[in-house]
C-alpha cells in the first residue's frame, strides 16, 4: 500500500463494492479474485455478464475469472511495472488519457511520459511475454472507457518491486482520470477481513491509531495522555525485521496474535530457527497452528462466531460482528486476554465491553469519530467519517487527493531478486485457491475441504512432459531454500516455465521454498517469484 | 423593520466578508506552499462574491440569494482544532482554518437568529447563516478528502 499512500496520500481501496456496478471497464491484475475474494468475485462476474461491462484480466495464470474476459493476457511472473508502462504508453501516444485531470489533478506527468516513452509494445513483449497487439488492444479498451476500475491484490504487492507496481495501477488511473469517481479507483483487495482494520488501529511499527505517526511528539502526547503511560518515541519493527531480529538474538520475545508464520512467511526453515532462538513466545488463536507448537504458552481465542465486534472490510466499512455462540472451554475474545495479561502485568484497564472499546477508538481516531456502536448497523459506515452527523465515505479523491495532487511518477521495471538460472530453471509462483483460507487454520479443520482441494503444483503440459509426469503424480519442487512434493495439477491455465503452489498446506509447504528478499518500502516479501527446479518424485 | 435596522444589518455582514476577504488575502501573502496559497485565494475570492450578493440583498432585501437549502451540517468543523496561523502551515491545516472560521460565522447568525424577534429579521439572518454554512460545507468536503491520510 505504499506506493498508493505515496502517490495518492491513502492507501486503502479507493472505492466501493457496490461502486463495482458503474465500471464501463474492469481491469484485473495480481488477483485471482474469484479464489481469494469470491464475493467480489461474484459482483464482477455478475455486471460482465447481465451489464455489458468489460473485463480485462492480466495474470501469470489462466484465473477462473479469466473465463469472463474480453481480453486475458498472461504476463511473466514479475513482469507488472514493465506491463503497466507498456499499457500508459500507448495510451499517451493516442491521445487516450484525460489531459484535463492531468492538468488540474495531478503532478510529475512529464517525468510519467518520459519513462514509459521507452516502453514500446515490442519492448514490453520482450519483457513481459504479452504480444504487442494484445497490449494495444488492453490500452485502446482500457484508455477509451469512459470509467475504468482497476483490482488488485497480493500479486501487485508481493514482489520485490511491489510498491512500485503498486504506484504504477496509481499512474495509470491518473492518467486515465479514474480516480475520485463511481465506478472508478485503485482497488487493492485485502488479504484478510480486517487488515484494512488492524492497520487502521495502528497494528503497524509506526502509526498509532488513525495513522497517527509515533515520531510525531503531539500525536504521542495525546496517546500517552489517553492511556496513562509514556510511549516509545522510536519506530518498531516490521514482522519481517522482527524474525530476522530473532536470528540476530536481539528480539527476546515474541506475541502472535492470529498470525501463523511458520506456514505464512517466505523461507519457512530460516522462521523455525528464529523461533527456537525466542527466550519466550507466546502464540494466541483459536486452534493449535504449527507456530503454536513453537510457543512457550498459547491462549486460546474465541472465533468470530464468539464474540461481539467491529471489523473493517477491504473498501474501509467498519461492520458489526454479533456473538452467535459461546467460546468453548477457556477460550476468551481477543481483547479479554490481552486486559486479564496487562492488568497482571501492572495495569488497570477496565473495559467492561467490546463497545467500551470502540468509544476509545472514537475519541481518539479522527477518521473513525463518528463511528459509534450503534451507528454501525446492518450497512456499516465507511471512513472517513469524522462526526456523528457525517454519513461516511464510499469513495475517496472526489474533489482531491489526500496529499493535495495526485503524484506521477516514471517508474523503471526492475526483475525480480530471484530469476530462473541453469541450475533452477522454473519460476514458482504462490497463492490461494478457492476452497482453504491462508494458512489453513481454520478451513483445513475441515474433512470436507481437505476432501475439494489437498496440496498440489500446478505445472504446464509442456513441462509435465519434460519431467514425465501425468496428472496426479507427485512432482518434487526444490528452491534454494528447501524442497517440497505433492501431486502434480497438469494444466494449460499456467504457461510453460513457471510452476503454482498453494501456500495452505503444512504437509507441501509453499513458503519452504519462497524467498525472503523484501520490498525495501514496504518491507513485503516476494512471495509471487523465485526460481526452482522440479522432477518426478 | 424599518430599513435603518436592515441597512444595519447587512452592513454588519458585509463588513465580516471584507474582513474576511482580508483575512485570506494576508495569509495568502504570508503563506510559502504553492498550493496553500491557492486555497486562501480561492477563499478570499469567495468571500469577494459573498459581499457582492450581500450588498445585492442590501439594495432589495426581497431579491432571491439563490441559496442551497438542503444543507446537513455534519460538524466536521466543531470536531477539528484550530490551527495556528504560520507562513509554513500545509494544506490542510489551511482548509482547518477556514473552515473553524465559517463555523463561527455560522455560530454568529445563528446567535442573532436567536435572539432576533422580529420575524423578518429572523428570516434575514437564517439566510445570512445558510450562506455561511454552504461554505462551511463546502470546506468541511474538502477536509474530509485531504485530512485523514492514510500513510504509514
Amino acid at each position: 500500500m505504499a506506493g498508493l499512500a505515496a502517490s495518492l496520500g491513502s492507501g486503502a481501496m479507493t472505492n466501493d463494492i457496490p461502486g463495482i456496478k458503474s465500471s464501463d471497464v474492469i481491469l484485473i491484475i495480481g488477483s485471482d479474485t474469484t479464489s481469494a475474494h469470491p464475493v467480489i468475485g461474484s459482483r464482477i462476474k455478475y455486471v460482465v455478464r447481465h451489464q455489458n461491462v468489460k473485463l480485462i484480466v492480466i495474470d501469470p495464470k489462466k484465473i477462473d475469472i479469466a473465463d469472463y474476459a474480453t481480453i486475458y493476457a498472461r504476463q511473466r511472473c514479475g513482469s507488472d511495472v514493465a506491463v503497466l508502462n507498456g499499457i500508459m504508453h500507448l495510451i499517451i501516444k493516442n491521445n487516450w488519457y484525460d489531459k484535463e485531470y492531468v492538468e488540474e489533478r495531478c503532478e510529475g506527468f512529464e517525468d510519467l511520459k518520459k519513462v514509459v516513452s521507452e516502453y514500446t509494445p515490442q519492448k514490453v513483449e520482450k519483457l513481459s511475454g504479452i504480444p504487442e497487439k494484445q497490449l494495444q488492444e488492453i490500452a485502446q479498451l482500457f484508455g477509451t472507457a469512459p470509467t475504468a476500475s482497476l483490482y488488485y491484490a497480493m500479486g501487485i504487492t508481493q514482489h520485490t518491486t511491489g510498491t512500485d507496481n503498486v504506484w504504477s495501477t496509481a499512474n495509470l488511473q491518473m492518467l486515465c482520470g479514474n480516480l475520485g469517481k463511481e465506478g472508478g479507483g485503485v482497488n487493492p483487495l485485502r488479504g484478510q477481513c480486517n487488515v484494512q482494520g488492524a492497520c487502521d488501529m495502528g497494528a503497524l511499527p509506526n502509526v498509532y491509531p488513525g495513522y497517527q505517526k509515533v515520531i510525531d511528539e503531539t500525536a504521542r502526547q495525546k496517546f500517552e495522555k489517553a492511556w496513562g503511560k509514556k510511549l516509545p518515541e522510536k519506530v518498531g519493527l516490521t514482522v519481517t525485521e522482527m524474525l530476522k531480529a530473532a536470528d540476530e538474538g536481539k528480539v527476546k520475545a515474541l506475541y502472535i496474535m492470529g498470525e501463523n508464520p511458520v506456514l505464512s512467511d517466505p523461507d519457512i526453515n530460516h522462521v523455525r530457527k528464529s523461533l527456537e532462538k525466542l527466550d519466550l513466545l507466546v502464540v494466541q488463536d483459536i486452534f493449535m497452528t504449527e507456530t503454536a507448537e513453537f510457543a512457550d504458552v498459547v491462549f486460546p481465542a474465541s472465533s468470530f462466531a464468539e464474540k461481539d465486534g467491529l471489523y473493517t472490510n477491504t473498501e474501509r466499512r467498519v461492520q458489526r460482528l454479533r456473538k452467535a455462540v459461546k467460546s468453548p472451554g477457556k477460550s476468551k475474545e481477543d481483547w479479554v486476554i490481552l486486559q486479564k495479561l496487562a492488568n497482571a502485568m501492572g495495569s488497570d484497564w477496565n473495559y467492561k465491553t467490546a463497545c467500551d472499546i470502540q468509544d476509545e477508538i472514537c475519541s481518539l481516531t479522527p477518521q473513525y469519530g463518528g463511528i459509534t456502536w450503534d451507528r454501525v448497523d446492518e450497512e456499516g459506515l465507511q471512513w472517513p467519517c469524522p462526526t456523528k452527523e457525517h454519513p461516511g465515505t464510499p469513495f475517496l479523491h472526489k474533489g482531491k487527493f489526500a496529499r493535495g495532487k495526485g503524484l506521477m511518477k516514471g517508474i523503471e521495471f526492475k526483475e525480480p531478486n530471484e530469476l530462473p538460472c541453469k541450475e533452477y530453471p522454473i519460476t514458482l509462483t504462490t497463492g490461494r485457491v478457492l476452497q482453504q483460507f491462508h494458512t489453513g487454520t481454520m478451513s483445513r479443520k475441515s474433512q470436507g475441504l481437505n476432501n475439494l482441494a489437498g496440496p498440489m503444483v500446478m505445472i504446464s503440459v509442456q513441462d509435465a512432459e519434460t519431467i514425465g509426469v501425468s496428472n496426479g503424480e507427485k512432482v518434487k519442487v526444490i528452491s534454494r531454500r528447501g524442497e517440497i512434493e505433492a501431486p502434480a495439477f497438469v494444466t494449460k491455465r499456467i504457461g510453460k516455465g513457471t510452476v503454482f503452489v498453494p501456500f495452505h498446506y503444512r504437509e507441501a509447504a509453499a513458503n519452504l521454498l519462497t524467498n525472503p528478499a523484501v520490498d525495501p518500502v514496504s518491507k513485503i516479501p516476494e512471495y509471487k517469484v523465485c526460481a526452482v527446479k522440479i522432477a518426478k518424485a | 423593520m424599518d430599513k435603518l435596522e436592515l441597512d444595519q444589518i447587512f452592513s454588519l455582514a458585509i463588513s465580516r466578508e471584507i474582513e474576511a476577504y482580508e483575512f485570506y488575502g494576508k495569509v495568502s501573502a504570508s503563506v510559502d506552499n504553492i498550493e496553500v496559497k491557492k486555497v486562501f485565494d480561492q477563499l478570499a475570492k469567495e468571500e469577494m462574491e459573498h459581499q457582492t450578493i450581500l450588498e445585492k440583498l442590501k439594495a432589495d432585501p426581497q431579491s432571491s440569494m439563490n441559496l442551497n437549502t438542503h444543507l446537513q451540517d455534519y460538524k466536521v468543523a466543531e470536531a477539528t482544532e484550530l490551527p495556528r496561523l504560520s507562513t509554513d502551515m500545509k494544506p490542510v491545516e489551511a482548509i482547518k482554518l477556514a473552515m473553524k472560521k465559517e463555523q463561527i460565522s455560522v455560530e454568529f447568525y445563528l446567535s442573532l437568529w436567536e435572539k432576533a424577534t422580529d420575524p423578518e429579521i429572523k428570516k434575514i439572518f437564517s439566510r445570512l447563516r445558510d450562506m455561511e454554512m454552504a461554505h462551511k460545507q463546502q470546506l468541511e468536503n474538502i477536509f474530509v478528502e485531504i485530512g485523514y491520510p492514510e500513510v504509514f
